[in-house]
C-alpha cells in the first residue's frame, strides 16, 4: 500500500523568528548605512564627479582643481572621516546586507526586484573598483597632494589601455546608478516619499539622476583620453623635500 | 480537445524533516478548475500519472473564496493562493510546491506562526477599554474609513513575506503584512494609543529597517494592499520618533 | 479565593471569539480549540453586513421593528424571547465593534452608514466594503490575540474536537480533542464548554460555507446526548457560483441592478450564453412572475432555478446552471455598482460578467438548525453551551440576510458570563471523574485505532460526494418524502459502506484525509437527522418547502423538531418542542402581497 504508518521526527525547524521588537542595535547600522550613503559618500561622488569635469575646461583647470582640493585645510582628516572611514563603513555593511539577501529575482522577475538586485550587485562592483581605484589613483604612483600638475597626467596614463577605460566606464555606470537609486531608496524608506504615484515619480527621478552622472563620467573620460597627453615631469618622481623647493614657483602645464 | 487532459506535480514531504519528492499527475480537464480541485481530484483517486499508488494532497485551505488566507503555495514558481489560480490561467505541467520560507508541516501544508507572533509583537489591536457598553465609537471621515479598509483587508496569507527577499533566517525580517497592520492602527483615533510601542517594536531586530525595498510584497499581495506605501509611511513614522528620543529622551 | 474557571470554547469564529472575549473580561481562563488559525474561520466569508436598529438614518427604525421582521422571516419557527434580546444588544454590539476599529463605511459626518437587506422596510445594515465579516472576525481576532498576549487565553489552533467528556452525574466536564498534526489525543479538563463550530455544508457536498464547516463537532455532540433541533432548517441561497471545489456567492444586488436570469429554450443547446438569440432564451422568473419579475424573494427564485433545471430540464448544457446576465448593461454602470462583486466572478470563473452571462446555480447557505440550546444558549447537557450557526436558535425556519453576524456575537456574549456564573455555581467533583476522561480517551483512540487499521476498498471521498450528492438534490429545496426515504436509505447504505473505507494514507503525521474520515462518519450520522426531520416535517414554512404539503400548518408544526441520536445503527429519534410565541402573535407569512 502507498503509505505506513511512519514515525516521523515531528519537531517542527524553526523557521524565520518572529520580530524580536524593541531590541538590537541593527536599526541604528541599517540606518547609519543608508545616511551614509547619501552623506557623505553620495555627496562626496557628486564632488568627485563634477571636479573631474573640470578637465573639460582643460588641463590647466582641471589641475587647478586638484591643488585647490588638496589645498583644503584639515585634507586629510576631510579624507578620513568625510570620505575614506564612512566609505568604508557602508561598503562593509553593504556587502553584510548583501549577503544576507536572498535574491529570487529569477521566480520574481519584477521591476522592483531587478532593481532590489542590481542596487546589491553594484554595490559589490562599485566596492571593487573603488578599492582599485583607491590604490592605483591616491595610495601608488605620483602623490597628487604633491604633484597635483601631474593629476592629468596620472589619469590619462590610467585610461592608456582601452580595458581600463572599459573598467572605469563599466565602475561609473555601477556608481552613479547605485548612488541615483539609492537615492530613491533613501526617499522611500526613509517615509520622505511615500504615496504609489510620488514614489514612480521619485524612481524615475533617482534612476534619471544615475544616468545622468554616468553620461557626465563618461564625457569627462572621453575628454581624458581625447586629449593629448601630457608629459611626464621628471621632478615629480624626486625625493619630496627637494621637490618642494623646486615645485615653488609655478609649475607649467600645456 | 476529446482528451484534453491537466498536467501538473506537486513537491511532496512526509513530515518536517523528511526529504521532498515529486508526485506528478494527470487527470481529464475540466472547464473551471482551480489548483484546489486539482488536489480534490487527487483525494478521489490518488494515482500518479505513472500509475503509482499514493495519498491525497494535504494542504490548507478554507474559504475558497481568497478571503482567509489559509491556501497560500507556490504556483508555477509565485507565492498565491491556490483556490485564485485557474487552471486555464497557468502553464502545465503546473508546478506546485509549498512556501520555501516556512517550516513544511507536510506537503503543502507549512507552519505561518511567525506572522501571528509578529502582530503580537506589535500590538496589532485596539486596546479598548472592556466589552461593556460605551456608547459609539470615535467619528471617522470616510476618506480615512477607505484608507484604514485597504489595510484591514490583509488576510496573513504571509504571500508578502514568501516573495520578499529580505525575509529569510538571517534577517528574521517582519514582513509587509505586519507593518501594514502597525500603520493600520497607528491610524486609528484609539489605537493611536500605542503608536510609540509599536514604532519601538519595529525598531527591533527583524523590523522596518530589514526592508530592501525589492517592491515583490506589493505586487504578490492578492488583496492589492498598498505594502510599499505603508512601509514609507512607517519608514517616515519610525525616523521621526528616532530623531526626537534623539534630542529630547 | 476560589480558583480561576477554566472554559474551553471550540471554534474560533465570530462566536467564539466573542464569547473568548467575555470571559477572559471576566477573569476566566479560556482553552480556545480550531481546526484552523482562528483568523481563518468562515466567518470571514460573509459579505454584506450586520444588522443593528440603530435607527441613524431618521427612519423611526425600533428594535422591536428589527425583532418582528426576525421572527416574521423566520416564520415563527424561532423562541422569541432569544431574538428580542438579540435585537435589544444589537445597537450596543455595533457600538463596541466600533470602538474596536471595524472599518465600518462612513457617511460624510464621520457617522456609521447604513443599508438597506432584504425581508425590513429600514436601513439597518451596517457594513465594512463587501467583507463585513472578514473585518469582524479581525477585530475580534485582535482582541483575542491581545488577551492571549495578556496569558488570559491560550489558543489551540490545528486541533480537532473529537467530543466532550461528560461524567457519571451526565455533566460534561471537558473535552477530547486531537492535534492535527501530531495527531496525539488528548483530553482538557473544563468547567464549562462552549460550542462555536458554525455550519454543516460540507453535508451537502459543494456548499456556501467553507471547508471546515462540516458538523462533525454538532454530529459527535449529538451522538453523545445532545438535542439536534430544527434540523430540516436548511437556506439555500438562489444566486451562487457553481465551481469545481465549491460555490461562491453571487450577491443579490446582481438582480437589484437589472442582472436578468433565463436559460435557453432548447435543452440540447451548444452555442456560448452570449451567442443565444433573445428569441431562444427564457427569462422564466420573468414569464412566471410579471410582477416582481428577477427580484422575487429568495426562496421563491431558488425554486424556480430548481423547477427548470430539474423538473424542466433546462439547465445549461444540460448541467445544473442558469445564466445570470448583466451584459446587455452598460460595463462602466457596472464597475460603479457591482464592482466587488464582479471581480469575484472573473477571479474564479475566469470569464468577464460585463461581457458574457453569468452561470449561476443556488448553492446551500445556512444552518438554520443546529443544537438545542436554552435561552442562556446552554444545551440539554449542563456544562455544555453551543453558540452562533451551530445552535438552532433565533432563526426559525429561514435567516435574514445580516443577521447572522449579530446572532454569532450575541450567543457569544450570552453564553461567555452565563458559563462563568455556571462555573462559580458548579459542585465538587465526582469521584470517578478522571474515570469519566480516562474512558472517553480510551475510546477515541479505539475509534482511530480502527480507521487507521480498516482494510477495506470504499475511498472516503466517493462516500462524501455520494452524500452530498442526494443531500443536495433530495433535501434542499423542493422536498418529496418519497425522495427523503431514498435518501435516508443512501445514507444507511453509505454507512454500511463506511465500514469497508480504506485510507490510501496511514501515516500517523497531519494526516487530512484521516481526519476527513473521521468527520466523514459524523457527518453521516447528522445528514440523516437532517433528512429525517424534513421528512417528518409535513408542511411548508419557510425554507423547509413541500410541494405535497404546501402550506404552513401551525396547528401541528408551530414546533421545534428535537433530534435525539438512538444509535449507530437505528439513527435519530424525533420529539417536538412548542416555539415560545408569547410576543409576537405568528401570522401569515407571505411575499407576493403588498
Amino acid at each position: 500500500m502507498a503509505s505506513t504508518a511512519q514515525s516521523a521526527n515531528t519537531a517542527l525547524p524553526k523557521g524565520v523568528s518572529p520580530l524580536r521588537a524593541g531590541t538590537g542595535t541593527s536599526f541604528l547600522w541599517r540606518r547609519l548605512h543608508s545616511l551614509t550613503g547619501i552623506v557623505p559618500v553620495g555627496l562626496f561622488l557628486l564632488e568627485h564627479l563634477i571636479s573631474n569635469a573640470e578637465i573639460l575646461n582643460g588641463a590647466n583647470a582641471y589641475n587647478g582643481q586638484v591643488k585647490f582640493l588638496t589645498g583644503l585645510p584639515f585634507r586629510l582628516w576631510l579624507e578620513i572621516f568625510g570620505i575614506f572611514l564612512p566609505l568604508l563603513y557602508h561598503a562593509a555593511y553593504g556587502v553584510y546586507i548583501w549577503w544576507r539577501g536572498e535574491n529570487n529575482v529569477i521566480d520574481y522577475a519584477l521591476k522592483g526586484n531587478w532593481f532590489y538586485t542590481l542596487q546589491r550587485y553594484t554595490g559589490v562592483l562599485v566596492f571593487a573598483y573603488v578599492a582599485f581605484h583607491l590604490w592605483t589613483m591616491r595610495f601608488t604612483g605620483i602623490h597628487l597632494t604633491e604633484h597635483y600638475d601631474a593629476s592629468v597626467w596620472k589619469v590619462q596614463t590610467e585610461l592608456a589601455h582601452p580595458l581600463m577605460i572599459a573598467v572605469y566606464a563599466v565602475g561609473m555606470l555601477a556608481a552613479c546608478w547605485h548612488f541615483g537609486y539609492g537615492l530613491f531608496l533613501f526617499a522611500a524608506k526613509w517615509g520622505i516619499v511615500t504615496g504609489e504615484k510620488a514614489q514612480k515619480r521619485a524612481q524615475v527621478l533617482g534612476i534619471a539622476l544615475g544616468l545622468l552622472l554616468t553620461l557626465l563620467g563618461l564625457v569627462t573620460i572621453y575628454s581624458f583620453v581625447t586629449r593629448p597627453a601630457q608629459e611626464k615631469n621628471p621632478l615629480w618622481e624626486q625625493p619630496v623635500q627637494e621637490q618642494s623647493q623646486l615645485m615653488a614657483p609655478a609649475a607649467t602645464v600645456r | 480537445m476529446a482528451n484534453k487532459t491537466v498536467q501538473f506535480k506537486i513537491k511532496r514531504q512526509d513530515g518536517p524533516n523528511s526529504q521532498p519528492y515529486w508526485d506528478e499527475f494527470e487527470i481529464p480537464y475540466r472547464l473551471g478548475l482551480n489548483v484546489i480541485s486539482l488536489f480534490m481530484e487527487v483525494a478521489l483517486n490518488p494515482v500518479t500519472r505513472e500509475g503509482k499508488q499514493t495519498t491525497p494532497v494535504n494542504y490548507d485551505s478554507n474559504c475558497l473564496e481568497e478571503v482567509c488566507g489559509s491556501c497560500a503555495m507556490l504556483i508555477n514558481g509565485k507565492a498565491r493562493m491556490a483556490c485564485s489560480a485557474l487552471v486555464d490561467n497557468l502553464e502545465q505541467p503546473i508546478q506546485i510546491e509549498p512556501f520555501s520560507k516556512f517550516p513544511v508541516v507536510r506537503d503543502l501544508q507549512v507552519d505561518r506562526s511567525v506572522l501571528f507572533e509578529n502582530l503580537k509583537a506589535v500590538q496589532a489591536w485596539v486596546p479598548i477599554d472592556g466589552t461593556y457598553d460605551l456608547g459609539s465609537g470615535p467619528r471617522v471621515l470616510p476618506q480615512v474609513q477607505e484608507q484604514a479598509y485597504r489595510l484591514s483587508q490583509c488576510m496573513s496569507c504571509s504571500c508578502c513575506m514568501e516573495a520578499c527577499p529580505q525575509f529569510n533566517e538571517s534577517t528574521g525580517f517582519v514582513g509587509a503584512a505586519t507593518i501594514a497592520q502597525a500603520r493600520l492602527f497607528n491610524m486609528h483615533p484609539t489605537g493611536k494609543v500605542l503608536k510609540e510601542e509599536r514604532l519601538a517594536a519595529l525598531m527591533g531586530d527583524g523590523g522596518i529597517q530589514e526592508c530592501g525595498y525589492a517592491q515583490n510584497c506589493v505586487e504578490v499581495c492578492p488583496k492589492e494592499i498598498p505594502l510599499t506605501k505603508s512601509i514609507s509611511d512607517v519608514g517616515g513614522q519610525v525616523m521621526k520618533k528616532a530623531v526626537l528620543d534623539f534630542f529630547r529622551v | 479565593m476560589a480558583k480561576t474557571p477554566r472554559i474551553i470554547i471550540v471554534g474560533g469564529g465570530l462566536a467564539g471569539l466573542s464569547a473568548a472575549i467575555k470571559v477572559a473580561e471576566a477573569g476566566g481562563s479560556v482553552d480556545l480549540f480550531s481546526v484552523v488559525p482562528v483568523k481563518r474561520s468562515h466567518s470571514v466569508c460573509a459579505q454584506g453586513g450586520i444588522n443593528s436598529a440603530k435607527n441613524l438614518k431618521g427612519e423611526g427604525d425600533s428594535t422591536w421593528a428589527h425583532f418582528d421582521d426576525t421572527v416574521y422571516g423566520g416564520d415563527f419557527l424561532a423562541n422569541q424571547v432569544p431574538v428580542k434580546q438579540m435585537c435589544e444588544m444589537g445597537p450596543s454590539i455595533i457600538d463596541l465593534l466600533d470602538r474596536m476599529g471595524v472599518p465600518f463605511n462612513r457617511t460624510q459626518e464621520g457617522l456609521l452608514d447604513f443599508r438597506r437587506f432584504g425581508g425590513t422596510l429600514f436601513n439597518r445594515t451596517a457594513f465594512a466594503g463587501a467583507t463585513t465579516g472578514q473585518q469582524l472576525l479581525y477585530a475580534l481576532d485582535e482582541q483575542v490575540r491581545r488577551f492571549e498576549s495578556e496569558g488570559k487565553v491560550r489558543k489551540f489552533e490545528y486541533w480537532e474536537f473529537l467530543s466532550s467528556v461528560i461524567d457519571s452525574k451526565g455533566t460534561c466536564r471537558g473535552i477530547c480533542a486531537m492535534d492535527l498534526r501530531t495527531m496525539e489525543v488528548l483530553t482538557f479538563p473544563a468547567d464549562a464548554v462552549l460550542i462555536a463550530t458554525g455550519g454543516i455544508g460540507a453535508i451537502f457536498g459543494k456548499s456556501t460555507n467553507s471547508v471546515v464547516c462540516t458538523g462533525s463537532a454538532q454530529s459527535a455532540l449529538y451522538q453523545q446526548g445532545a438535542v439536534y433541533a430544527n434540523a430540516e432548517m436548511i437556506q439555500v441561497h438562489p444566486t451562487a457560483i457553481p465551481g469545481e471545489d465549491k460555490v461562491r456567492l453571487m450577491s443579490e444586488s446582481a438582480r437589484g441592478e437589472g442582472g436578468r436570469v433565463w436559460v435557453p429554450k432548447n435543452p440540447k443547446e451548444t452555442r456560448a450564453g452570449k451567442d443565444v438569440p433573445e428569441g431562444e432564451r427564457m427569462y422564466f422568473l420573468e414569464e412566471w412572475y410579471p410582477k416582481y419579475g428577477n427580484l422575487v424573494p429568495r426562496d421563491i427564485a431558488t425554486r424556480a432555478i430548481h423547477k427548470v433545471v430539474h423538473t424542466l430540464g433546462l439547465g445549461v448544457q444540460g448541467l445544473p446552471m442558469v445564466y445570470l446576465d448583466l451584459s446587455h448593461i452598460d460595463a462602466a454602470t457596472l464597475d460603479k455598482k457591482l464592482g466587488g462583486i464582479l471581480e469575484i466572478y472573473e477571479k474564479f470563473v475566469g470569464e468577464d460578467p460585463r461581457k458574457v452571462p453569468m452561470k449561476i446555480f443556488p448553492g446551500m447557505h445556512y444552518t438554520m438548525g443546529g443544537l438545542w440550546v436554552d435561552n442562556d444558549q446552554q444545551t440539554n447537557i449542563p456544562g455544555l453551551y453551543a453558540i452562533g450557526e451551530c445552535d438552532y436558535s433565533i432563526h426559525g425556519a429561514n435567516r435574514l440576510g445580516a443577521n447572522s453576524l449579530l446572532s454569532c456575537i450575541y450567543a457569544g456574549f450570552i453564553a461567555g458570563p452565563h458559563s462563568m456564573k455556571y462555573a462559580a455555581g458548579l459542585g465538587a467533583d465526582p469521584e470517578d471523574l478522571q474515570a469519566s476522561f480516562d474512558a472517553e480517551k480510551k475510546r477515541q483512540l479505539e475509534l482511530n485505532n480502527h480507521l487507521i487499521e480498516n482494510q477495506g476498498t470504499e475511498n472516503p471521498f466517493q462516500l462524501w460526494r455520494e452524500m452530498g450528492e442526494t443531500m443536495s438534490k433530495n433535501v434542499t429545496v423542493t422536498r418529496y418524502n418519497d425522495n427523503i426515504r431514498e435518501t435516508e436509505a443512501k445514507l444507511v447504505e453509505l454507512l454500511e459502506r463506511y465500514k469497508k473505507v480504506n485510507l490510501s494514507d496511514r501515516s500517523m503525521w497531519s494526516n487530512q484525509s484521516f481526519m476527513f474520515t473521521r468527520q466523514l462518519y459524523n457527518m453521516l450520522q447528522l445528514a440523516r437527522a437532517v433528512a429525517m426531520g424534513a421528512r417528518l416535517r409535513d408542511e411548508s414554512r419557510g425554507s423547509h418547502y413541500k410541494p405535497d404539503f404546501p402550506e404552513r400548518d401551525d396547528a401541528n408544526f408551530l414546533k421545534t423538531s428535537m433530534a435525539r441520536f438512538a444509535g449507530a445503527a437505528e439513527g435519530p429519534r424525533f420529539d417536538w418542542e412548542p416555539v415560545d410565541v408569547s410576543l409576537i402573535k405568528p401570522r401569515p407569512r407571505r411575499y407576493d402581497s403588498k
